[in-house]
């Protein structure tokens, strides 16, 4: 936090209505709208979006007092109609004095920039230690590795073309297109690549980072103030306890919500459809979200033996008939050869690395890296919007995000050239609805 | 430029125009009577200007229609006008024909037409080496748009590229992987033989930009008139020099660049292969040290066209002339020091984002001098609104616009949200349409009367201005906001939820009112030439050399050297003191002329074949390979003959005088020009 920021935040958000705001409303749209930086909902998007205010006043003062010169002057000495004939005005050269004044006063509106910039940059890079943030504070589940009680969150975030992989080493779980963090906590992303650069912005939290291949970049984020900053954000002497209740109204009117990013870096032909959301959450919402997808999937006649299932099914699979669930997770397993890329923990043949993992994929809100949404009003899943999109996306992938390696691998571009190709889909729209019908199953 | 100079050269002066054989018994075209080829094997860097241009206006107006089918397919969310491939296609085709075959072959018009005849120079110093310039930048140009040929076989079913059996399994012919090419999204893995063919036409482009600049900079040294000292040159000049330095400073790193990702895709090298311990990051630094670089390359020739036109419409110099000159320098040379600002979120740790970030800061004050200076060159001033100065003021204000957003990504935690979304993309078009088109237009309306004899007609031009400055206003301005509220570049399509389609269909619409004014402004050229009455020599009262000769200028340009007493020289001639005159010398032994020749097109030629042979090979097409090398054997082939055809050259003895039918002042205490200055 840099020297009078609280002052400065009040006098931003309200500069930021009318410079910001004005031409928005002019044009219709919504200035917090879900991937606005003008409505920054962490630290780290905070800093940013009033380093930003700060250029934004240092220029609208240029803007008035040199484009007001220059208007002026062209006012003043423009030639108008009819004027009789001058001398040539005074031919002057320059004046070393003016010249030195103007760049000395340059300088100065750059100081007023450069300040808080280099300060903003040392912050944004420089992991805060809070024991509040600390895994061992707020998490009660079980550790992979002894230590991590005294370690923040961390989110290895893995980005692939088009969709993302997010995995929590040390709660021993990975998700995909859609994580889940506590409201409050510093939470410690790292960004990986394996093929191209990508890079992860979730505006309302932080700016960009980089997911560059080769590369151990990393970044950390926070969603909505911890109760310390919260408390200086109010004015109130700090570690005062007994606003607790306030804070918990504050986290719950502005913080506890989705958030929506976005793939930021070009990254081949469907970098449009590479989206992410992030659900923020209260610690204690966060602990029984990890405890449910650390549950593998159940056996898809709803009982626990996947090994048993497995030997009823291949040995008969007619047996399965008139149940759509079991037939559905018969031909993932066989026909459909989804086993290749995808993951269902717990299936003993599902163990693919190459797609989003997707034990509890029928828990997510949207398919297709955040493109398909099926999210309901009140923040659950719209079960019918789930199956539509289920079903368009397994039976025409390539229609909709060209060039993912769904069914074709290598040559899924092929197919784009190509849709005659004798490869073509391999499933048959009855099919692949009974597919989706067993993928919903798995919350 | 004395006469005892020309003594030694291998012809009698009174030679006259017959065409000399060279040792190999070759003639060279000169005088030829045919139109092709005395404009296929000029010299004349005003024939090679004016070729430029055309084909900088020719590609404007491609990589403008691959904009307006962008900004269709933006239009609405989730719209499906165009496919994924194709929009990455078109805002790659866009943005490489824009910097490479609009703006800086538009520049370089300009450097041909005008550097010559602001110093009071016959030619450049290289003339051939001028020709084969403009021949490479025309065969690395088609090279680039033939993928657009080859794309459209492959649509239409040709089975000439066999991409599943060949080498490369994408089908991407026309480049898809962005004008930065990014590695590895540029290597074999990720993209087809566009990759190929964007590598193989901007090292071809390279080589163009090179050699030209080469060039200009031993022009400017060394051909200057006698009394042209470097502090009496126009700043137009001088900003000729500053590109042309950072031009051959530059332009080496993305060769390298360039070279390397080529090795990689075609030869199996490891530069970039993660796999291999290769490193991406490589790439990112090798093309920004060339690529912020380049931003100045298309900035600074409009920043000197501009610094033509506002002191010869306000009447005065331009206020701090040495200062100004002094800024564009500084500039160049910070230009190199700022290239990790594109890359403020590849983590480059917090010292380095500190560095970069004030440097970035600190270019803003020579570019702010720059601004007050010609703020002060009106200040006082008598401002008369031309065409061109209605452009130049336009874009003094466009620019300003433009440089306060640079202002606002100078800060990098600001910048990591505003990094790759619109944001971005508002800053750097109000800084290259605002900037760079507006100063380009103006400088064709100030100088298209020079070049072609004739005035504009009316007053179209103020539509043209007006259609241009709405235009891109209305396209750009709200998408600041579009970045500020999430919107990443580069993406086909965006979702309706995100709230952005209302201001994109507002961009959608801006865009089409700028083309209509791209659209005006050549209606007023077709006008102009077609209609236009004669310009006179020296239709805008104007201060530079160029304006004392001729409408168009005879192909020696000047009758006698002139004899440079004071800046801004022509006007100081026409209203100043006794002392400050031109003194014209007349030789001799008459104009020593070079020859024309045949070899540097013959040598472009051979990039020709090379540039569409290389690419199309690695697409599996037999023969190709064999192809590349007789492309590369005619390129040597042509030098080794372009350096033995003799020097040529011959003389002329022309009977008109320069500066004579020049307008009398109108008014004021100069005398009008009498004979005594033609000695």
């Amino acid at each position: 936090m840099f020297p009078g920021q609280n002052s400065l935040r009040i006098v931003s958000k309200f500069f930021a209505l009318f410079t910001l705001a004005l031409p928005l409303l002019f044009t219709g749209c919504a200035w917090t709208g879900r991937t606005s930086t003008l409505d920054p909902k962490g630290p780290i998007a905070q800093i940013q979006f009033d380093l930003f205010m700060i250029t934004v006043y240092v220029c609208v003062f240029l803007f008035v007092v040199v484009g007001g010169a220059f208007l002026y002057v062209v006012w003043k000495y423009r030639e108008r109609p009819g004027q009789p004939e001058t001398p040539i005005p005074q031919n002057s050269h320059g004046n070393p004095l003016i010249e030195i004044g103007l760049i000395a006063s340059s300088v100065f509106m750059l100081v007023i920039i450069a300040v808080p910039t280099v300060q903003a940059i040392w912050i944004t890079h420089d992991m805060p230690d809070r024991p509040d943030s600390h895994l061992g504070a707020y998490y009660g589940g079980e550790f992979l590795s002894p230590g991590e009680e005294e370690e923040v969150l961390t989110i290895r975030a893995e980005g692939y073309q088009w969709w993302w992989a997010f995995e929590y080493p040390q709660l021993g779980l990975t998700t995909g297109n859609e994580f889940v963090i506590p409201a409050g906590k510093v939470v410690r992303l790292e960004l990986r690549s394996k093929d191209v650069i990508h890079s992860f912005w979730l505006p309302k939290i932080a700016g960009k980072v980089d997911l560059i291949p080769g590369r151990n970049n990393w970044m950390w984020i926070q969603a909505g103030n911890s109760y310390n900053e919260w408390l200086l954000d109010q004015g109130l002497p700090p570690m005062q306890e007994g606003h607790r209740a306030e804070y918990e109204n504050y986290l719950e009117a502005e913080v506890y919500d989705m958030y929506y990013g976005q793939c930021a870096e070009f990254c081949g032909d469907s970098h449009a459809y590479m989206l992410f959301r992030t659900k923020v959450v209260s610690p204690e919402e966060f602990e029984a979200w990890v405890a449910e997808q650390k549950q593998p999937a159940p056996a898809p006649d709803g009982g626990g033996d996947w090994g048993a299932w497995f030997a009823r099914a291949l040995g008969d699979p007619s047996s399965l008939a008139g149940d759509p669930i079991q037939e559905g997770a018969y031909l993932y397993h066989t026909k459909g050869t989804c086993i290749q890329c995808h993951k269902v923990e717990g299936s003993p043949s599902s163990n693919g690395v190459l797609g989003p993992d997707l034990t509890k994929v029928g828990s997510r809100t949207s398919l297709a890296a955040g493109w398909m949404d099926h999210m309901s009003a009140d923040g659950g899943i719209n079960a019918g919007k789930q199956y539509e999109n289920l079903v368009d996306w397994i039976y025409a992938s390539q229609d909709i995000k060209p060039g993912n390696l769904m069914y074709y691998g290598d040559n899924a571009l092929q197919h784009i050239i190509n849709p005659e190709d004798p490869d073509a889909n391999p499933l048959t729209r009855e099919e692949v609805a009974k597919i989706a019908t067993w993928l919903q199953t798995l919350q | 430029m004395s006469t005892a100079t020309t003594d030694t050269l291998p012809h009698s002066p009174d030679h006259g125009l017959v065409a000399e054989k060279s040792a190999l018994g070759l003639t060279r075209p000169d005088h030829s009577k045919s139109f092709w080829v005395d404009w296929l094997t000029t010299v004349d860097h005003k024939k090679i200007g004016i070729m430029y241009g055309a084909a900088a206006l020719f590609f404007f107006v491609v990589g403008g229609i691959e904009a307006l089918i962008i900004r269709a397919q933006l239009a609405v969310p989730e719209n499906d006008l165009i496919s994924a491939q194709l929009y990455n296609q078109l805002f790659t085709m866009h943005g490489t024909t824009m910097i490479f075959l609009a703006v800086m072959p538009l520049s370089a018009a300009f450097f041909n037409y005008l550097v010559p005849l602001q110093i009071g120079a016959r030619d450049v110093a290289f003339p051939r080496l001028n020709s084969f310039s403009l021949w490479t930048f025309m065969a690395g140009a088609i090279v680039l748009n033939a993928s657009w040929f080859f794309q459209v076989m492959q649509y239409m079913g040709s089975e000439a590229f066999n991409l599943k059996s060949g080498t490369v399994t994408l089908t991407d012919i026309v480049p898809a992987v962005g004008w930065f090419g990014y590695a590895p999204l540029s290597s074999e893995l990720y993209s087809g033989i566009g990759g190929d063919f964007w590598i193989i036409s901007l090292q071809i482009l390279g080589v163009a930009s090179i050699a030209a600049s080469l060039n200009f900079i031993v022009t400017i040294i060394n051909m200057r008139a006698p009394g042209m000292k470097m502090m009496r040159m126009p700043v137009f000049t001088w900003m000729t020099l500053v590109t042309a330095f950072l031009i051959i400073l530059a332009f080496p790193a993305i060769t390298i660049a360039l070279a390397e990702l080529m090795f990689d895709r075609n030869f199996g090298t490891n530069f970039f292969r993660v796999s291999q311990g290769g490193q991406p990051i490589l790439w990112q630094h090798l093309f920004w040290v060339f690529g912020h670089p380049e931003v100045y390359i298309l900035i600074l020739p409009a920043m000197g066209i501009v610094s033509e036109i506002l002191p010869t419409f306000s009447r005065k110099p331009l206020f701090g002339y040495p200062i100004v000159i002094f800024s564009g320098a500084v500039i160049g040379f910070l230009g190199f020091a700022v290239w990790s600002h594109h890359m403020f979120t590849t983590g480059l740790g917090k010292i380095a984002t500190a560095a970069f970030s004030l440097l970035t800061m600190a270019i803003a004050v020579p570019t702010g001098v720059k601004i007050f200076n010609w703020i002060g060159t009106l200040w006082g001033g008598r401002i008369k609104l031309t065409a061109p100065m209605i452009f130049a003021l336009g874009f003094v204000w466009m620019f300003m616009m433009g440089g306060f957003s640079g202002i606002m990504h100078s800060s990098a935690p600001a910048d990591a949200q505003q990094q790759d979304s619109y944001f971005v993309v508002a800053h750097f078009h109000y800084v290259l349409i605002g900037g760079s088109v507006l100063a380009l237009i103006g400088g064709i309306y100030f100088w298209l009367p020079k070049v072609y004899g004739k005035m504009w007609t009316g007053a179209l031009s103020n539509w043209v201005a007006g259609t241009i400055v709405v235009g891109l206003n209305i396209t750009f301005f709200p998408m600041h906001f579009l970045g500020l509220l999430g919107m990443p570049r580069r993406t086909h399509t965006y979702l309706a939820v995100n709230e952005w389609g209302a201001m994109n269909m507002v961009c959608t619409i801006g865009a089409f009112i700028l083309a209509m004014g791209i659209l005006l402004f050549l209606i007023d050229i077709y006008l102009c030439v077609t209609k236009g009455k004669p310009a006179g020599n020296d239709p805008w009262d104007g201060r530079t050399l160029e304006w004392a000769i001729s409408s168009p200028p005879k192909h020696y340009n000047f009758a006698a050297v002139p004899k440079i007493p004071a800046r801004d020289c022509w006007f100081a001639h026409k209203y100043g003191s006794a002392k400050q005159k031109i003194g014209w010398q007349k030789e001799d032994h008459g104009i020593h002329m070079p020859s024309q020749s045949w070899w540097p097109l013959f040598a472009s030629c051979g990039f020709l074949i090379l540039g569409i042979a290389f690419p199309i090979k690695h697409a599996g097409v037999p023969y190709m390979g064999w192809l590349a090398i007789l492309g590369l054997t005619i390129l040597v082939f042509g030098i080794i003959m372009w350096s033995l055809e003799g020097p040529g050259g011959y003389h002329l003895h022309p009977e008109e005088e320069d500066g004579e039918d020049s307008k009398p002042a109108p008014t004021g205490s100069g005398a009008p020009v009498s004979e005594e200055v033609h000695r």
